[in-house]
């Protein structure tokens, strides 16, 4: 594939966003914006607690408000055990399933205790606040390193309960040898995905037993799964329907309030709603997983790294989720970045009494990229070599391989990135410049990374779709798309437009539906537009086929010389006799009864990396420590842009979660209490408008893959690099080595303190 | 109680609780969902910006009875005979939304912004919406289009400035 931009009418281009009217009309309906007849509205009771035991509730006087209709707990709710991150039926078995509706153990504060079902949201709030809780507390503890002592046991499992391990070569051998070896201990915090659309569910019974559940998910099957498998019903009985989805970033791709929405909308018959607020998103539904690692690279005089090694904790939280998964997930992306001949990854996870982490935007590439990166830049610093050259010096080329014995990395252009990117930013002239005397410091860094594109090589990674032709000549794709405010549906019918060479505003695509949509894994893996893209091209190509061997029937020619263009088709021997696209459609339904319609199944057939280079300057006040972001350059792989605004918007919006990952996000327990401390946007900071820094994007295009005209994915690598480049620019700016992320003016005033000794 | 105001140019009368909030009464009983519960109401998200007699507000921090006699703009009520208003389009065209769940409060802040200065530089625009936050769009594309208008108006105006 791999084309170019000539010759393209609508892959390449800006198209606005499908549904952009609506949005801006304010007429979409989010789940939250719905209400159903009779619906019941469920509010949580949480526990204040990080680890205990509940001993006895008493919800009498809950039950006895009107409009009260129930009060669910561990006791009248089914005791299945499930692991919400679980997106096929079989993965049980790879991880472990300690999630319950309730339970009657609470491991954090934020744990579900008890759900009163109410007739509106006043009386269920009226409610909760009536429920008596018996709590007999636990030992608790809230950090991960101390995990590995197995003094306070969360599940019945030793901790660390996962441990995984890659490598290659022999690096043992190479750190016992070399003269320079680097080390640096680097910490990432737990961040809230802080999607505006909090969370939220509906699920409505009908009279036959089906539950049909309306959520702004990632992966409807998995829902589909988790809730069939806690509710005991066939699948057939449990339709997911993805609505309108504000914002995600994979704090909506697990299984989260489903369960326990469909049981109530099951026992009671009678459609719920269950909402959160903000706090309640913050405290207990997901995080980013916290990351702590040691990392050593030995190198030579020269600048070539010889050996590197990394040892990786990850703090899954209070049960399991994608603990096992994301430990595995970093390791991978370290084989995919430098040549590294001998290196070894070791990651281990554990649980703590902290809210559950689970997907985030990038699944550990950001945290291992902090470790990786920070330490390439204090090796450069000891070698005196400049971060950029010996970055150029050993990341990866085009068509290696991956030592760790994943699959190819493709056409992995990061150096380019990184050479376009220091042109573009000036980099050696920014960094060569003499540093500013007095309280105000100024420094650039930058930082690498490289994400994957689907699941090829480590599961199966597969899609169905459903195109059809109208009698009109419009068409409608069947699919399991989700959209997720990226763009997804507009690209991909750029794409079939490109194909048919029609309008893509001629074009339907319903999202995704369990009872309608063909099978789908989801949206996630950052396998949208490299793998469902390539498969909304391939039937696009498929129906193509079969209308030009029609219409050739209609034309008496062959397929080769029926000519298609803007919904117009002829043969090039006759080109004044035209019909149009729905003429056909409909001579053939009546002549040969027979619709324009074809169902394929498009699997992956590569997982090539993607690539890019940040660099950042920054200002340091050194009086207060507050950090001013100054300008960004973003250079990414992407192989093709489908639709450039879209790509740049999800770069602009990965560098905003990027800045706060470095600066200001941090999701902080109180040690003493088990309590999150920075639970609402008043005490937990998410970038705003006035702080965020100027951007220029470069796009690397050079396709080169089996994407759809060679695109590989964006949206997670967007986020994955700006934050260690940010930290390096602080530590260029004060000469230090700042390796504990966020860097809080707190951080930054101690991380001085040496220095006016 | 009874509450009477104005919604997008319509007279509104309606009987609301004491505590119930501006931003309760336009979602639940005026059925105008556009504004949005972004932070649990605590006037730190912007998602539920309305215009209020010219000026943005957290419908969320205003009490119902506070809105009596006043005049509400919401985000259903910026177009006029079916055409966008020209923030509305402009977010459309320069790719400024996303998921969308910030984009009503949004425009609605950026609506009130050049309400009362019609030609704002890059400067003014930040800070007329730094109580809007949005996790999708790093906030560059909502800026040219506000930029993009205020471009228009002051083509119009024929005057300079700054921050276009
Ligand atoms: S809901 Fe009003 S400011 Fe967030
Ligand atoms: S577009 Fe999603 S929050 Fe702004």
């Amino acid at each position: 594939m791999g084309e170019e931009g000539q010759g393209l009418k609508y892959v390449g281009k800006n198209l606005p966003i499908h549904d952009g009217a609506a949005k801006v009309r304010g007429r979409i309906k989010y789940t939250g914006d719905l209400a159903l007849e009779g619906m019941l509205i469920a509010k949580l009771l949480f526990s204040p607690l990080p680890h205990a035991k509940i001993l006895s509730i008493d919800a009498k006087a809950a039950l006895a408000i009107p409009g009260v209709i129930g009060v669910y707990t561990h006791e009248n709710t089914p005791k299945t055990h499930y692991n919400s991150q679980v997106w096929f039926d079989g993965q049980e078995a790879m991880t472990l399933e300690d999630e319950r509706i309730f339970t009657d153990t609470v491991r954090f504060v934020g744990d579900k205790v008890a759900a009163v079902l109410a007739v509106d949201e006043r009386t269920a709030q009226e409610a909760l606040g009536l429920i008596k809780v018996e709590y007999e507390a636990l030992p608790f503890n809230v950090d991960p390193e101390k995990a590995f002592d197995n003094v306070v046991s969360i599940h019945p499992v030793q901790e660390p309960f996962f441990t995984k391990e890659f490598h290659c070569g022999n690096s043992d051998e190479v750190f016992e040898q070399a003269e320079i070896i680097v080390e640096d201990r680097v910490e990432t915090p737990k961040v809230h995905h802080a999607a505006m659309e909090p969370h939220v569910c509906i699920a409505v019974p009908d009279h036959n037993g089906k539950i049909t559940i309306l959520t702004p998910c990632q992966i409807m099957y998995s829902v589909r799964l988790t809730v069939a498998k806690v509710l005991g019903l066939p699948f057939n009985k449990v339709r997911v329907i993805k609505t309108p989805m504000g914002g995600s970033f994979g704090g909506k791709q697990e299984v989260i309030l489903e369960p326990l929405c469909a049981y109530l909308a099951q026992s009671s018959e009678k459609p719920v709603k269950l909402e959160l607020n903000r706090k309640e998103c913050i405290i207990s539904t997901r995080t980013r997983t916290k990351v702590i690692g040691v990392v050593k690279t030995a190198v030579d005089g020269r600048g070539k790294i010889l050996a590197r090694d990394f040892q990786v904790i990850a703090d899954t939280g209070a049960y399991t989720s994608n603990g096992a998964a994301i430990v595995s997930a970093m390791g991978k992306k370290l084989f995919r970045l430098y040549r590294v001949d001998n290196q070894r990854y070791q990651g281990r996870a554990v649980h703590t009494n902290t809210t559950v982490a689970g997907a985030c935007r990038g699944y550990g590439t950001p945290q291992i990229m902090a470790i990786s990166e920070l330490n390439i830049d204090s090796t450069a610093r000891r070698l005196g070599m400049d971060p950029l050259e010996f970055r150029v010096k050993n990341l990866v080329q085009p068509q290696d391989s991956d030592l760790s014995g994943g699959p190819s990395l493709g056409d992995a252009r990061v150096i380019e990135c990184a050479l376009e990117g220091a042109k573009a930013f000036e980099w050696s002239e920014k960094r060569a410049r003499e540093p500013l005397v007095g309280r105000y410091k100024r420094g650039v860094g930058m930082a690498c990374s490289t994400h994957g594109n689907g699941y090829y090589g480590a599961f199966q990674d597969f899609v169905t779709m459903t195109l059809r032709m109208l009698e009109d000549g419009s068409m409608i794709l069947l699919s399991g798309l989700h959209e997720l405010g990226c763009g997804t549906i507009t690209s991909t019918k750029q794409i079939i437009a490109e194909v048919m060479d029609m309008d893509p505003d001629r074009i339907e695509m319903s999202e995704g539906d369990t009872e309608t949509s063909p099978y789908d894994i989801g949206s996630q893996a950052s396998r949208v537009m490299h793998v469902c893209g390539a498969a909304a091209l391939k039937i696009a190509q498929s129906v193509k086929g079969l209308f030009r061997s029609q219409a050739a029937f209609i034309f008496k020619c062959s397929p080769e010389d029926v000519v298609m263009c803007d919904e117009m088709t002829w043969s090039i021997k006759e080109p004044d006799k035209r019909l149009t696209y729905g003429e056909i459609a409909r001579t053939v339904q009546r002549q040969h009864q027979l619709e324009l319609i074809i169902t394929e199944t498009y699997r992956a057939t590569d997982n090539p990396g993607s690539y890019g280079a940040n660099f950042v300057e920054v200002e340091v006040d050194t009086l207060t420590g507050l950090i001013k972001v100054l300008d960004v350059v973003a250079a990414f792989d992407v192989g093709k842009a489908i639709n450039p605004d879209f790509v740049k918007g999800q770069i602009y919006g990965g560098i905003q979660m990027g800045v706060g990952f470095a600066l200001t996000e941090d999701i902080k327990i109180d040690p003493l209490t088990g309590i999150v401390k920075s639970d609402s946007f008043a005490n937990y900071h998410i970038v705003n408008a006035p702080d965020m820094p100027p951007m220029r994007v470069i796009l690397i295009e050079k396709g080169e893959n089996d994407g759809p005209y060679g695109a590989k994915s964006i949206g997670e690598i967007a986020t994955c690099a700006i934050a260690p480049a940010i930290v390096s620019a602080v530590n260029h700016a004060l000469g230090t080595n700042l390796t504990v992320l966020p860097l809080t003016p707190e951080r930054i005033l101690m991380g001085l303190l040496p220095q006016k000794k | 109680m009874v509450l009477e105001m104005t919604v997008n140019g319509k007279a509104i009368k309606v009987e609301v609780n004491p505590n119930a909030r501006l931003l309760d009464v336009l979602r639940e009983n005026l059925g105008l969902t556009g504004a949005k519960e972004g932070c649990s109401g605590e006037g730190e998200c912007g998602a539920c910006t309305v215009i209020m007699d010219g000026k943005a507000v957290n419908s969320c921090l205003v009490l119902a009875l506070q809105a009596r006699g006043k005049e509400i703009i919401t985000i259903e009520g910026l177009e006029s005979n079916g055409e966008l208003d020209r923030l509305q389009q402009a977010f459309i065209d320069q790719g400024a939304i996303q998921c969308g769940y910030c984009t009503p409060g949004m425009i609605m802040a950026a609506k009130a912004l050049l309400m009362g200065n019609p030609h704002p530089s890059e400067a003014e625009i930040r800070l007329g919406i730094a109580g809007n936050l949005c996790r999708c769009t790093g906030y560059l594309k909502i800026i040219s289009a506000i930029q993009e208008v205020a471009g228009t108006n002051l083509r119009k105006g024929g005057q300079d400035d700054d921050g276009v």
